[in-house]
This record gives C-alpha cells, structure tokens and sequence, in this order.
C-alpha cells in the first residue's frame, strides 16, 4: 500500500468511528467495542511479532498488565503527572522488552515460546504476591487523576468517548506500523525473519532487529494495557496471566496476521462469538474452537489472509501470481 | 599445502586459505586444507560428497569456527572476523540449497543487501545487478513465485552486491537444466572479466568445472589430493581413481 493510500484509509477509519458513536446509542454496546478494540490493540502487538519475526509469544500479557502495573504504582506514588506516567510506562515497558529480546530472541521455535511462557508467568506469580505493591490476587485500583489530556474523567469514560478514544488509538497504531513497516526497518526485519542465514551474509546483523520487533511487539501490547486500565481503573494479577495471552493468540491465529489488521479482525470475531454465542451456549468457547481449527486447516493466513487472496484473484482473474510473467524470461 | 600452479613470481593473492581445519570431537571434516584465490580467477574445487567442500566455503567464510589455521582476504587476516564483517570486506557465498528471501519482492531484496553492503545508491547498483542476471523483467514479482532456475540466479545475484572480491559458488548448479547451466556459467566466466570478482566454484557438473576453471583443487576426506590447471588435474591418476573415474 502506498503512501497516500495509507494516508486516506486512516483518515476514513476515524470518521467510521465518528460515524460509529454518531449511530450508536448504547452503552452496552459501545463498551463491548471498546473491550473489543482494546484486544484488538493487544493482538496487534502479537501479531506484529509474528509478521516480523516469525515467533509465537505466549506471554504478551507480561506487557499488557505490565502496563496497568506501571501506571497504578506511578499514579499511586504522585510523582509526576499522569500523562507523564503513561509515557514513563510505556518507555519502560518497551525498554524491558528490548532488554529481554536481546535474550530470547536468539532462541528458535517452539523454545522461544516457552521462554516467553515462563517470563510471563514469573511476572504473573511475583503480581499475585507482592501484595503491599500490588495488592497481591486482589489486584489494585488505579488512581486516575480528574482530568487526563485535558479532558475531564466524567467525560473520558463515557461509552461513546472511551469507544472513540480507543478506537483512535487502534487507527493510528496500525497508521504508524505501516509507516514503520514500509521502512527499511520492515525489510530488514522480514529479510531475517525469511531466513536469517542469508540476511548475515547480506551484511545484517540479525539479532538488534529481531529484539527490536520483540520490544515493539510489546510496546503496542503496553498501549492496549494502557487503555484497559484506563477502562476499568483496575489491574490484577489475570491480567498477566498466560491464558490471556492464548486467548489472544487465539485471535491472532483467526484473524491472520500476515496482514497488520488480520490480528484487529481476529478480536472482533473473537467478541462476536463470545457476545452472540455466549447468550445460547455456556460452552461457546467450544464452538470457537471449532472455527479456530477450520481456519488453521483451511486458511493458514486467518480470515484476511483470505480476504487478501481472493482479492487478489479478483483483480488478477487467475489464480496464478506467476502467470503475468514473461513466458521464457532467460 | 596446495597452492595455485599457475608459474608466476609473487602472485597478488586477494584469498589465501592457509592450513585451515575444522574438527567436530573426532570428525575432522577440513583437516589441513590450504588454496589461495588471484583476482579474477576461478577456482574449481571438486571431490566426493563429503570430502570437505562445503566445509571449506564455511570455514572462509566464518560460518563455521575453524579448529586451525588462518583466512588472509587482500593480506588482511581475517580468521578472527564474524560472518558478516567478512561478508562486508568482500567475502561472499551462495548455499547448496538456493538462499533468497521467499516472501520478499526480487527487487526489495537486492536493494535492501546494495544498502547494507553501504553502496553508495542501494536502487541503481541493484537495478544493474538485476539486468546483469537477467532478472530486471521480474523486479516486481515475489521471490516465491519465481522459477528454480530463476531463484538460483536471484540467490547469485545477492551474493553479487557490494562487488564481493570473493564468490564462493556451492553447486549453484544443482537442479538446473543443461542450458540453464551454461547460461549460469557463461555469466560466471563473464562476471570474472567485468568484475574482476574471484570464484570459488564447488561443483558437480564437471563439464561446467573443467570448462570455465581457470584452476581446480580435489578434495578428499578433508584434505587437498591435488591442484592444478585443469587438463593436468584431469590427467592425475590419483585423481581418477578417488574422483572422476570414468567421467575423465
């Protein structure tokens, strides 16, 4: 996608999400998009890790409650203002992560995972008991200030306002990464990612860039811990937990993540199963299952891997990416 | 210790092997080999799967940690050197198994290796790599959904950016049809003269071997059994009986 279409696809998303709240009424509504899209921003972060590296994380929520975490013991310690708690946060997260990165990430497969699994539920297990910071398993309150940018807290967490803010926040994450990914930054980082081997003999030192999507990855997972946070005003040791990172992965997988938005779409299907099929099947997790094993053996690349394929054979009208090119080229 | 035949006094070597082993516990798959490289000049090296070949190529070019011996590219040693420090010296490779960058486009990829090789302009160096080899037609096209033959051509013309000093070829080719051979040979041999690039060829095909060499080295079992110009390798008895047998 070039430039400028990057450009207007951004600015028609936050008028849909203008439209949205315009159209909308419901709170209830409007709070299960905003969950929704608050996951989305967290598979995003996975999924970033996945397109650009290759590897599968099942501890992302180290850097989704990490973030809660950072923001309730800085607004609880009153130091600095909350906006510079936020970016003191996230700064720190993605620090960490760069710092972890550095490590594991020269570990291959399935390894890498495990690792990622057991940092996590490190993180998890010191959250649950080091209860006079974190309140240990019953969590802690986050004392957000009266107003935040400017804006009043009465006003922030209306429905209509938390689904805008979030909604912004998703647009301009995944505006940004295509900036960030069209770079030369995307292309070093998919050359190891495609084999690591012939990227060192190209003169690319593999292991900064591969750290430096790992804290990327988590960067953007932070800003969906952010906003969490900021929804409910509340952080607790599940928000660490590993299952949380399965189920986003989950996400990821559903939705594909070859494409930046596929992990968005994944979330979506996600809320959709659980709102629409949870009201008839206490066991719609199940029945999620099942469309996460028809999409794994039907469409490896997730639904927008699909997407992407038949509108590329739409536009193309035959099936072979191969067949626009010359016929004897040597 | 076998050097190159070619009678000259004091030959501007741009790559001297010099005695270089790699032992893994008791396996010694380079036990002592020695060659060296002159600008410009092919190098074929030809032995039994297994003999060391494959090993040299990595030991050269710090893929493998050598166990002895010294690496010297333009007098400069470079034993102590990583991957890809030696890459950037001027010390490139292909694989046995064709090495390119499946998901990304053919012209991404060769621009993005002009750039970190530090070519001064990444777009112009790898358009004329890429009409050097035939590939211009499919700048735009997946590395994925190209040809073999195709992809073994993109794989060289990666190992060709930064105008290595050193090209050391791993059966580059294997799998290729007898024309796409001798297309692929022809660019070498041209490649030789125009970029006074020198080759290191592992090979099978001896026809392309003995054909486009300027000299050949034979290995077996980890050590160098002979070296010299073509006809007179052709012609070792030695040779024969552990190598070419009756492809000679």
């Amino acid at each position: 996608m070039n430039l400028p279409r990057i450009g207007l696809t951004t600015l028609v998303a936050l008028a849909f999400g203008l439209a949205v709240t315009s159209f909308v009424s419901s709170g209830t509504l409007l709070s299960l998009f905003t969950q929704a899209i608050i996951y989305a921003i967290f598979a995003i972060g996975i999924g970033v890790l996945l397109r650009q590296n290759g590897m599968v994380s099942f501890g992302h929520a180290l850097y989704f409650g990490g973030a809660g975490y950072g923001i309730g013991i800085l607004l609880q310690a009153q130091l600095m203002p909350a906006e510079l708690a936020i970016v003191l946060t996230l700064v720190g997260l993605t620090a960490l992560a760069f710092v972890i990165g550095l490590i594991i990430v020269r570990v291959p497969g399935i390894a890498f995972g495990m690792l990622t699994l057991a940092i996590g539920q490190m993180a998890f297990l010191m959250a649950s008991r080091a209860r006079g910071v974190t309140g240990g398993a019953d969590g802690m309150n986050i004392d957000w200030p009266s107003t935040l940018f400017g804006l009043s807290q009465s006003v922030l967490l209306k429905p209509a306002h938390m689904f805008l803010l979030c909604w912004s926040v998703l647009v301009l994450v995944l505006f940004a990464l295509a900036l960030l990914l069209r770079s030369r930054f995307g292309s070093i980082t998919e050359a190891v990612r495609d084999n690591e081997e012939r990227a060192r003999f190209i003169g690319i030192t593999t292991l900064l860039p591969r750290a430096s999507v790992y804290a990327l990855s988590a960067l953007v997972t932070g800003v969906a811990g952010i906003l969490s946070s900021l929804n409910t005003g509340f952080v607790s040791p599940e928000n660490l937990h590993w299952s949380l990172s399965g189920m986003t992965l989950m996400m990821v997988v559903v939705g594909g993540a070859r494409a930046l938005w596929g992990p968005a779409l994944g979330a979506v299907v996600y809320f959709l199963f659980k709102d629409i099929l949870g009201d008839y099947a206490t066991h719609w997790m199940s029945i999620f299952g099942l469309a996460l094993i028809s999409v794994i053996v039907f469409s490896p690349h997730g639904i927008a891997g699909a997407l992407q394929r038949l509108s590329t054979l739409g536009k193309r009208g035959a099936p072979l990416p191969a067949a626009a090119r010359p016929a004897q080229a040597h | 210790m076998s050097h190159n035949s070619t009678a000259r006094s004091g030959p501007a070597y741009v790559l001297q092997a010099q005695d270089v082993a790699i032992h893994y516990g008791g396996v010694k798959a380079l036990d002592g080999a020695s060659l060296t490289l002159e600008k410009g000049q092919i190098r074929g090296l030809i032995g039994p799967n297994g003999a060391g070949k494959s090993t040299v190529i990595d030991a050269i070019t710090g893929r493998r940690a050598l166990t002895r011996g010294q690496v010297t590219l333009m007098g400069e040693d470079v034993s102590a050197l990583g991957a890809v420090e030696r890459r950037r010296r001027g010390l490139s490779r292909s694989f046995q198994r064709t090495s390119i960058f499946s998901q990304m486009g053919v012209r991404q990829q060769v621009e993005l290796a002009s750039y970190k090789m530090g070519v001064a302009d990444s777009q112009a160096d790898a358009d004329a790599i890429l009409k050097e080899l035939d590939l211009d037609r499919l700048s735009h096209a997946t590395a994925e959904d190209l040809g073999y033959g195709e992809q073994r051509r993109l794989d060289l013309a990666l190992a060709l950016v930064g105008r290595p000093k050193v090209l050391m070829l791993d059966e580059p080719m294997a799998g290729l049809s007898v024309k796409e051979s001798m297309d692929l040979a022809q660019h070498l041999k041209q490649l030789t003269s125009s970029w006074e690039v020198s080759v290191l060829l592992v090979e099978h095909d001896m026809d392309v071997v003995f054909g486009i060499s300027d000299v050949v080295t034979v290995f077996e079992l980890g050590r160098v059994i002979a070296s010299g110009a073509p006809a007179e390798v052709r012609a070792n008895p030695r040779v024969r009986e552990a190598y070419l047998g009756s492809a000679a």
